[in-house]
């Protein structure tokens, strides 16, 4: 039972930072048609922006800063003026391989202009671990579930109480409608852009302590985000939430009770299932079929 | 006798709009009947609802009273039931030729056989006879996408017509056409529905071009059945000059 | 414009055969791996170029097809009989992958192909009383047909030009049949195709699983090309690899998984001096292309063509039916 904790707080934690990948893709996706393949690997270079400012010199705090700056400028920004504008009218499907060939070109760069070996990166609370009825719960594992979860009420609250998050889920729901009221949204869905690379960046700062900076992370933590989004329901936020904590429990138990070096197969057949028998994901609407 | 077409109590709604709300009606065998109303009456979302490019929200649509509410659009297709589109009309990198041969194939044996077989599906000469019929003949080896609209128009009918269909929905087939061609139109398919004794719906704006070729009109406004009845008497219906008028 | 294309299509065949001459054993090696990139190319282009759906599972089936040959050789198989089961293995798993997730939309075989490669991955390098794990398969024999054998580097590549030869023929008759209407109609205009009786997720499916099963066939000659293989060579990136081979060189024309399987063995031979940044190079220029010219380079060739067509010869006025007045 207390390993069962364990592991149930574990995958909470992880879930949590899946939940925060898989929402700034699902909005991507309801904003602007983007399917962004680069996702994981928008939540791998983060780390090393922050890397590379504390080795020239920045403490941890300031280097955050400046990653959190830093990826909200390119891969926020800069992803979306000279990527997704200029691909769009071109249709979806230059877009998807033009992400395809991004999240190889980010992959690559940071393997030659950092490093292929895997760096350790400093965890946000000291390596404490807190005895529970048993369980041995490390304080990393809460830091990580505050941190996540405060960044989803966040912008939960952001979207269904202000005016702005109002205005961009008008803008997600029916952009024609949404230009016609007088929402600017073209800007809204520069916000979203903006949104997911803060989002990318915090995940990056959670997950990178657990798992090192390495610049394959991007692959598994991109599948992660699609299947999170999927299995939860492709057309909405609370699904991607609902699905990444799904994915976090269920990868850690099937880790720890199923066999280990399948630790990532779990996820891909639940996927499969999904697809196969409720393609609409657990907590999606049905979609009108257009063809 | 059971009706070509039947629909039941149809309604299509998008989120608060309800763009059909309890459609009715009969088409019987032999019929040209025309669909008419202002924009945003319903009549092309009704067309999808029946032909299985939507699902209908509530409501039931049967084909020579098999039920199809639902079926997909190819599968009702088989069902010798074809359409022509407002828009998104020929495939323009194949030829005039090919567009035909293309619109019959899958109504020729199965997949298999249409992998072995002949490179036009045995379509070739029902082709030629399609574009003679269409007076397309000096244009059967163009590229589709050549073709001015008033042509891709023809094209698109005689695709409708290639593989004999029993029914055939038309989505505005006068749209953005000029008058000589809209003449040649029209008297093309009063020919086909001469000759092959098919049933026929036609939407349309234009208002001559339903009077001159439907037997039966159906005035639709707001998503709802208004008028029932010949041309003659729909034109003068007040609350179908109300709807049109009152727009 | 049609002319043009048959000599060049001539040349390149007449350039294809007498390469070996030219080159040494390393550079018939590498027109071999050109050969066998070409096959797995042109499958993934039946699939992407024609029937419109990403697929980033190309590379796990040429591993399903490596591995399949090689066991089966290991096991006495006669080669041909190894080779037509390492296609109608691919065939029947992209038949079963691709039936669900084409019943809906949003390029859902995107994900799915891509959850598929890395579970054949952690299959491949876990299972290793069957694929010899992260060792791999080692030992593996030129094949020998008809008393003639494959050994050597000048033969082998004969053998892999005429499996080519064999394939692309075999697809260029299967576009030229109903079916490659069909495909066309899909690409072009899915509504009215629909609309048409044809059934446009079966012809997809039959495309993703015809596609898939020529990856296996290239698989089948790239084990005995290489005579080791292990895992990591069918992972992610070579399915990323063979995606960006189609793009660059044309998605949906015949020949573009031709050119685009030179671009990627060339490429990296021309940019040696940058190493690493070979990739970065790669997915910089398909960046550039997608937003440019989304039809590769044999779509800029058709573009180049046609303007400087136009210039010799003014358009026509517009066609106009008989019997009726301008």
């Amino acid at each position: 039972m207390a390993s069962f904790i364990q592991l149930l707080v574990s995958g909470l934690a992880t879930g949590a930072i899946y939940a925060l990948i898989a929402v700034g893709f699902t909005l991507l996706w309801q904003t602007s048609q983007t399917i962004n393949f680069a996702q994981g690997e928008f939540v791998m270079v983060p780390a090393f922006f922050i890397l590379e400012a504390m080795y020239l010199g920045a403490p941890f705090w300031l280097a955050i800063l400046i990653g959190i700056a830093l990826s909200v400028l390119l891969i926020g920004l800069a992803f979306k003026l000279i990527i997704v504008d200029p691909m769009l009218k071109h249709g979806v499907l230059p877009l998807v391989i033009s992400t395809i060939a991004l999240s190889l070109f980010m992959k690559e760069m940071v393997k030659n202009l950092y490093s292929s070996n895997a760096q350790p990166f400093p965890a946000l609370a000291p390596p404490i671990d807190l005895h529970f009825f048993g369980a041995v719960i490390s304080t990393q594992s809460l830091v990580v579930l505050a941190v996540a979860i405060s960044a989803v009420v966040a912008l939960h609250l952001l979207l269904h109480k202000t005016r702005l998050g109002r205005s961009m889920q008008a803008t997600a729901q029916n952009p024609t409608l949404a230009r016609i009221l007088g929402i600017p949204v073209r800007r809204m869905v520069l916000y979203t852009f903006l949104i997911n690379a803060v989002l990318c960046a915090i995940a990056s700062i959670l997950i990178s302590p657990i798992y090192l900076a390495k610049f394959i992370n991007g692959e598994t933590l991109g599948v992660a985000a699609f299947l999170a989004a999927i299995i939860g329901g492709f057309n909405q936020v609370r699904g991607a939430i609902f699905g990444g904590f799904i994915l976090g429990i269920l990868d850690n138990l099937s880790a720890a009770y199923l066999s280990s070096t399948y630790r990532g197969a779990f996820p891909l057949l639940i996927l499969i299932a999904v697809i196969m028998w409720r393609p609409q994901g657990l907590l999606g609407r049905v979609e009108e079929r257009t063809v | 006798m059971t009706a070509v077409l039947a629909v039941s109590n149809l309604s299509k709604y998008f989120g608060g709009i309800t763009a059909v709300d309890d459609v009715s009606f009969e088409v019987r065998d032999g019929e040209i009947l025309g669909i008419i109303g202002p924009n945003g009456s319903g009549k092309s979302t009704l067309f999808n609802c029946v032909l299985g490019q939507l699902t209908p929200n509530e409501g039931e649509v049967r084909v020579d009273g098999r039920v199809t509410t639902g079926m997909r659009p190819c599968d009702i297709n088989r069902l010798r039931v074809s359409r022509t589109f407002q828009l998104l009309q020929v495939f323009p990198q194949l030829s005039v030729r090919d567009n035909l041969v293309l619109a019959g194939q899958e109504h020729q044996g199965s997949m298999y056989t249409r992998l072995i077989g002949r490179a036009d599906a045995g379509l070739g000469e029902a082709a030629g006879q399609m574009i003679e019929f269409f007076r397309l003949s000096h244009l059967a080896d163009e590229m589709a996408g050549l073709l001015s609209y008033g042509q891709q128009k023809l094209l698109d009918a005689a695709m409708a017509f290639m593989a004999g269909p029993r029914l055939v929905l038309l989505d505005e087939p006068a749209g953005g056409v000029n008058l000589t061609m809209l003449g040649h139109l029209r008297e093309r398919l009063q020919a086909y529905h001469a000759e092959k004794k098919a049933t026929f719906v036609v939407i349309e704006h234009q208002m001559e071009f339903v009077m001159a070729l439907c037997t039966r009109v159906l005035v639709l406004a707001e998503g709802r059945v208004i008028a029932e009845g010949t041309p003659h008497d729909i034109r003068r219906d007040p609350k179908v000059i109300e709807a049109y008028l009152g727009h | 414009m049609k002319r043009l294309a048959v000599i060049a299509v001539a040349v390149g065949a007449a350039f294809a055969i007498v390469v070996p001459l030219f080159l040494k054993p390393y550079g018939i090696y590498l027109s071999s791996t050109w050969a066998v990139l070409t096959i797995a190319a042109m499958g993934l282009n039946l699939t992407l170029g024609y029937a419109g759906q990403v697929s980033l599972a190309q590379g796990a089936f040429v591993g399903i097809g490596a591995y399949t040959t090689a066991l089966l050789m290991h096991a006495g198989v006669p080669y041909p009989i190894a080779f037509i089961a390492a296609g109608l293995v691919c065939f029947s798993i992209g038949w079963v992958l691709g039936y669900p997730a084409l019943r809906v939309q949003h390029h859902y075989l995107a994900f799915v192909t891509l959850a598929f490669t890395t579970l054949v991955f952690l299959v491949l390098r876990n299972e290793e009383w069957l694929t010899g794990g992260t060792y791999g398969l080692s030992g593996i024999p030129r094949p020998v047909l008809f008393g003639w054998s494959t050994n050597g580097p000048v033969r082998f590549y004969y053998f892999s030009l005429g499996v080519l030869t064999v394939l692309a023929t075999g697809t260029w008759w299967m576009l030229r049949s109903p079916w490659g209407r069909a495909f066309i109609a899909l690409r072009e205009n899915p509504i009215r195709a629909l609309s048409l009786g044809l059934d446009t997720r079966r012809y997809t499916l039959m495309a993703f699983a015809i596609g898939s099963s020529i990856g296996g066939l290239s698989g089948a000659v790239f084990a005995p090309l290489v005579q080791y293989i292990e895992p990591l060579s069918f992972a992610l990136n070579l399915s990323l690899n063979l995606l960006l081979m189609v793009i660059v060189g044309g998605s949906g024309y015949f020949f573009g998984p031709f050119i685009g399987a030179l671009v990627a063995v060339l490429l990296p031979e021309w940019l040696r001096f940058i190493e690493g940044y070979y990739l970065v190079f790669y997915a910089v220029m398909v960046m550039v292309m997608m937003a440019f010219c989304p039809t590769g380079i044999l779509g800029l060739v058709e573009r180049i063509v046609k303007a400087v067509s136009v210039k010799r010869s003014p358009p026509q006025p517009a066609l106009q039916p008989e019997g009726t007045s301008p």
